[in-house]
């Protein structure tokens, strides 16, 4: 399984030089008629908005965790949100085979690329919420919105995760771009998610597959075209009159 | 999957007052206890990354040191790093460190034109955006676009061909070293603007203006002390898009099937025939590109350490 | 020792006015500060002097010499920016003789020259620190001993104060007063806190909009304000009606005369708050006639008032200005 795994990647072959002589629209239209495509994109936007979900859950308590409760593993934290670049992909890959026989209850489900994209994900989504803490006045945010009576559940939504907006949205963004290009993990637990299916397409149909390879970049651009303006909006700018007093009314 | 490790993309604003290592925590802990029962909200987060970065990680080095026979030997690991494979060593590091000197080279010069470029005023964050995409941007998707455009038979090809550019008259091919270098480039570029703006932003204006004050001229400013400034976080730029290059799969394996970059060499003896110990040495090699990585990484730290000390 | 002059200086940044135009000349060794709310223009006219802005029309002159378009590099005058202007990567030894090395003098001058620069300011011992181990007062010593190694004609100091805490603040203003007045250099100062403008100046130019609204001494500019805005700006005041004519005096509240005797040229009124303060005693009177509430400064014990009684106030004569309706 591993083997084919490995071999799945064909490599550019010269042969299909004829094959590029003609370009149709046809060929821009034929990917999405494929019985896959939808299954397998569907998957990946799956496993992006857990990957999101998870990234956030787990990263916003921590990170306001140590601002305020445990200040001195800030530099612990922030050394470890720097380790998976020194654990790439390719090695994170090699770890996951020796495990899968160990963990295959776990590896079979298709949802399980989502702590592994988390982890890949990790280095950039910590440090965009924790600028985003930084930049806030945290510890007095939370000390006068515990002190007009709200608890820690209302302070958490109501104080705090609204100033974090563009960090948040930030994070989501690229968690998703990750989760949607990533290769490597997905190929070797052969889970059939969408960078897999354009590469496994483009053997079967090379015109086309090519020219999916180019729509879903343009795609991935126009996106964060989004986010650049997401990011601008004046709303997302509400550090400087944190409306506390009105969220908690 | 080869740009799957990006830097965060310290978009504007919040990073250059990010990290200041020597943030004194605001209250003094009185109650000594305390310090120690608070960790405990740190445990889901740890674990996470045990579960899910460090039991994998540890794999791979518990395998690279196991012989045939299952028990423990150094063999593979002294294998993986000789012969051929201290080639392929020898020769990732040098195309990485290629690849990483032209994005530096580019990625800086773009950074600080987005910077200085007051005008359009929505250039700038068109320009941080962008990049952020870019450098986020799947290998393999990106690697099969470049392909389509500047492939052999690629529009691109094709349409500079008409205009009398030959792009394969000479050594020209994606899969050869400049090839792979202009790939390369597409995310190591702007993963060098993202890291590199916030740098130059805090490059403050009141340096330059004293400088000339002082009778420095524009040239003074840059040798003495624009460049000094700037120096840690371009080393470490430099360092990040190395391992970006480094560690990059999934980009490499679809324009070339060149053992001697480390991260296709791995899938080659993790992917073959899982004959006697082989697979041991495509461990090793994992192992062995792991510890590049942690010397890298190492190196970045303290290079981040030291330019924030001067920005702050 | 040299002068220094804006002659019709005009500047405008897109469709805002920074300076209308500005007319000021320094005398050699004195030390001008421009006083002002921020976006007054101050900032802009010392910029102007150092170069990091070109004038619309108007000449610059340092000496008889028109200087107006010469590059910053090359005025030889020495400027100490709001905060932060020191060199990170270099200690603050090699920050001091940073302009003497542009001028390429040698190094045995350099080091001697360095070392008189940081015992002007008292900072001898940190020559091998960096600026990040430096307290913000510190480092703006630095600031000034760099600007004054290379003996500039001008000093320029913008602000230099503002960020320093209040106790340091006092300190600082004095001595740069004290090293200025030493070596004679002439100074324009760039302030909003009148407190710093009054002690320290031989003059002050407050502005306004983009231009000069007085130019005096401290004496005439607290005394004598040319026009409300001035009177307003430095220290405080009273706006009383003029009932000698129309519109209000405006008058200083050690100015305004109360007793508790009344006749016609007084007004009446009803004393609201006494609060001692040491010499001075402030006494809060609202005043009949518009329903106003004033405050008078007396001599603690020549004037005994509780709260509730009735008084009456009147504008020491030759006293205030009149601002028209």
């Amino acid at each position: 399984m591993t083997r084919f795994a490995f071999q799945n990647v064909g490599v550019f072959d010269l042969s299909w030089s004829k094959a590029f002589d003609k370009w149709t629209f046809g060929i821009v239209t034929k990917p999405f008629e494929d019985q896959y495509f939808t299954d397998s994109l569907y998957l990946s936007f799956k496993i992006a908005i857990g990957t999101a979900a998870l990234t956030l859950g787990l990263l916003i308590p921590t990170a306001i965790w140590v601002h305020l409760r445990v200040p001195k593993a800030r530099v612990l934290v922030e050394f470890m949100t720097v380790l998976p670049y020194v654990i790439p992909a390719i090695a994170l890959v090699a770890g996951i085979v020796v495990i899968k026989p160990h963990a295959r209850w776990f590896l079979n489900s298709d949802l399980s690329l989502i702590p592994f994209y988390t982890v890949l994900a990790l280095p950039f989504t910590y440090r965009a919420i924790d600028s985003g803490l930084r930049a806030i006045e945290l510890r007095t945010l939370v000390d006068a919105s515990r002190n007009l009576g709200a608890g820690w559940m209302r302070t958490m939504s109501k104080v705090i995760v609204p100033n974090l907006r563009s960090a948040i949205i930030s994070a989501t963004f690229l968690t998703v771009a990750v989760a949607l290009g990533e290769f490597t993990i997905a190929n070797v637990l052969l889970k059939q998610t969408f960078p897999p299916f354009i590469n496994e397409y483009r053997m079967r149909e090379p015109r086309a597959g090519y020219a999916l390879a180019v729509l879903s970049l343009l795609f991935t651009i126009f996106i964060f075209g989004l986010l650049s303006v997401a990011l601008r909006s004046p709303s997302t700018k509400s550090h400087q009159n944190s409306p506390k007093s009105r969220e908690l009314s | 999957m080869g740009n799957s490790h990006n830097l965060p993309p310290e978009t504007e604003g919040a990073v250059a007052q990010a990290a200041v290592p020597s943030l004194v925590p605001k209250r003094v802990q009185t109650n000594r206890a305390r310090p120690n029962m608070a960790w405990i909200g740190l445990v889901p987060f740890f674990a996470f990354l045990t579960l899910f970065l460090f039991i994998p990680a540890f794999s791979v080095f518990s395998q690279a040191v196991r012989g045939a026979d299952g028990k423990f030997t150094l063999g593979p690991l002294r294998e993986g790093i000789s012969g051929q494979n201290l080639e392929a060593f020898k020769f990732s590091i040098k195309f990485s460190a290629g690849a990483a000197f032209v994005g530096v080279l580019f990625g800086t010069l773009l950074a600080y034109a987005a910077v200085i470029t007051k005008r359009p005023k929505w250039l700038r964050s068109l320009i941080a955006s962008f990049s952020g995409v870019a450098a986020n941007m799947g290998g393999l998707t990106l690697a099969f676009a470049f392909v389509s455009l500047l492939g052999r038979q690629g529009v691109l090809t094709k349409i500079l061909a008409a205009l009398g550019w030959d792009l394969y008259s000479g050594n020209f091919g994606l899969g050869e070293i400049p090839g792979l270098i202009t790939v390369y480039s597409y995310f190591n570029i702007p993963l060098m603007v993202l890291v590199t703006i916030p740098a130059i932003d805090g490059l403050r204006s009141s340096w330059r203006e004293a400088c000339a004050n002082l009778g420095g001229t524009t040239w003074t400013y840059w040798r003495r002390i624009g460049l000094p400034v700037l120096a840690p976080s371009i080393m470490g730029g430099f360092l990040l898009l190395f391992t970006n290059s480094f560690s990059a799969f999934a980009t490499a394996r679809v324009l070339t099937d060149n053992s001697k970059i480390v991260p296709l060499r791995i899938g080659f003896f993790l992917g073959g025939d899982l004959s006697v110990g082989e697979d041991s040495i495509g461990y090793s090699l994992a192992a062995w590109m792991i510890i590049v990585m942690a010397v890298c990484m190492w190196l970045y730290w303290i290079l981040r350490r030291r330019a924030e000390k001067w920005q702050s | 020792m040299t002068s220094i002059s804006f002659r019709g200086i005009r500047k405008t940044f897109g469709s805002t006015v920074a300076l209308e135009a500005l007319d000021l000349e320094l005398q050699p060794g004195e030390l001008v500060s421009l006083l002002g709310p921020s976006g007054c223009g101050k900032t802009t006219a010392l910029r102007i002097a150092a170069g990091f802005e070109i004038p619309d029309n108007g000449i610059v002159s340092l000496g008889d010499n028109d200087i107006t378009r010469t590059s910053a590099h090359r005025r030889n005058m020495g400027m100490v920016f709001q905060s932060y202007s020191l060199f990170p990567n270099l200690t603050v030894a090699q920050n001091v003789e940073f302009g003497l090395r542009n001028r390429k003098v040698e190094k045995v001058k350099r080091n001697s020259r360095v070392g008189e620069m940081l015992e002007l300011v008292q900072l001898s011992d940190l020559g091998k620190r960096y600026p990040h181990q430096l307290s913000g007062g510190q480092q703006q010593r630095v600031a000034l001993a760099r600007a004054l190694a290379v003996q500039p004609e001008v000093l320029l100091l913008d602000e230099p104060l503002s960020a320093l805490d209040a106790k340091v603040r006092a300190t600082l203003r004095d001595e740069i007063r004290r090293i200025q007045t030493e070596l004679k250099t002439t100074t324009l100062f760039v302030t909003h806190d009148q407190d710093e403008a009054l002690a320290i100046s031989d003059r002050i130019g407050v502005m306004s909009n983009g231009r000069l609204e007085q130019l005096g001494t401290p004496e005439d500019v607290y005394l004598r304000p040319a026009s409300p805005f001035v009177a307003r700006f430095v220290g405080s005041i009273n706006e009383l009606p003029n009932v000698n004519g129309s519109g209000q005096i405006l008058v200083r509240p050690e100015d305004v005369t109360i007793s508790v005797d009344e006749n016609e040229l007084t007004m009446r009124g009803t004393v609201t708050r006494v609060t001692f303060q040491g010499p001075v005693t402030i006494i809060s009177v609202r005043v009949d006639v518009v329903d106003q509430l004033i405050n008078v400064h007396a001599a603690s014990g020549s004037v005994h008032t509780e709260v509730g009684d009735r008084v009456s106030v009147a504008v020491a004569p030759g006293r205030g200005i009149i601002e028209a309706a």
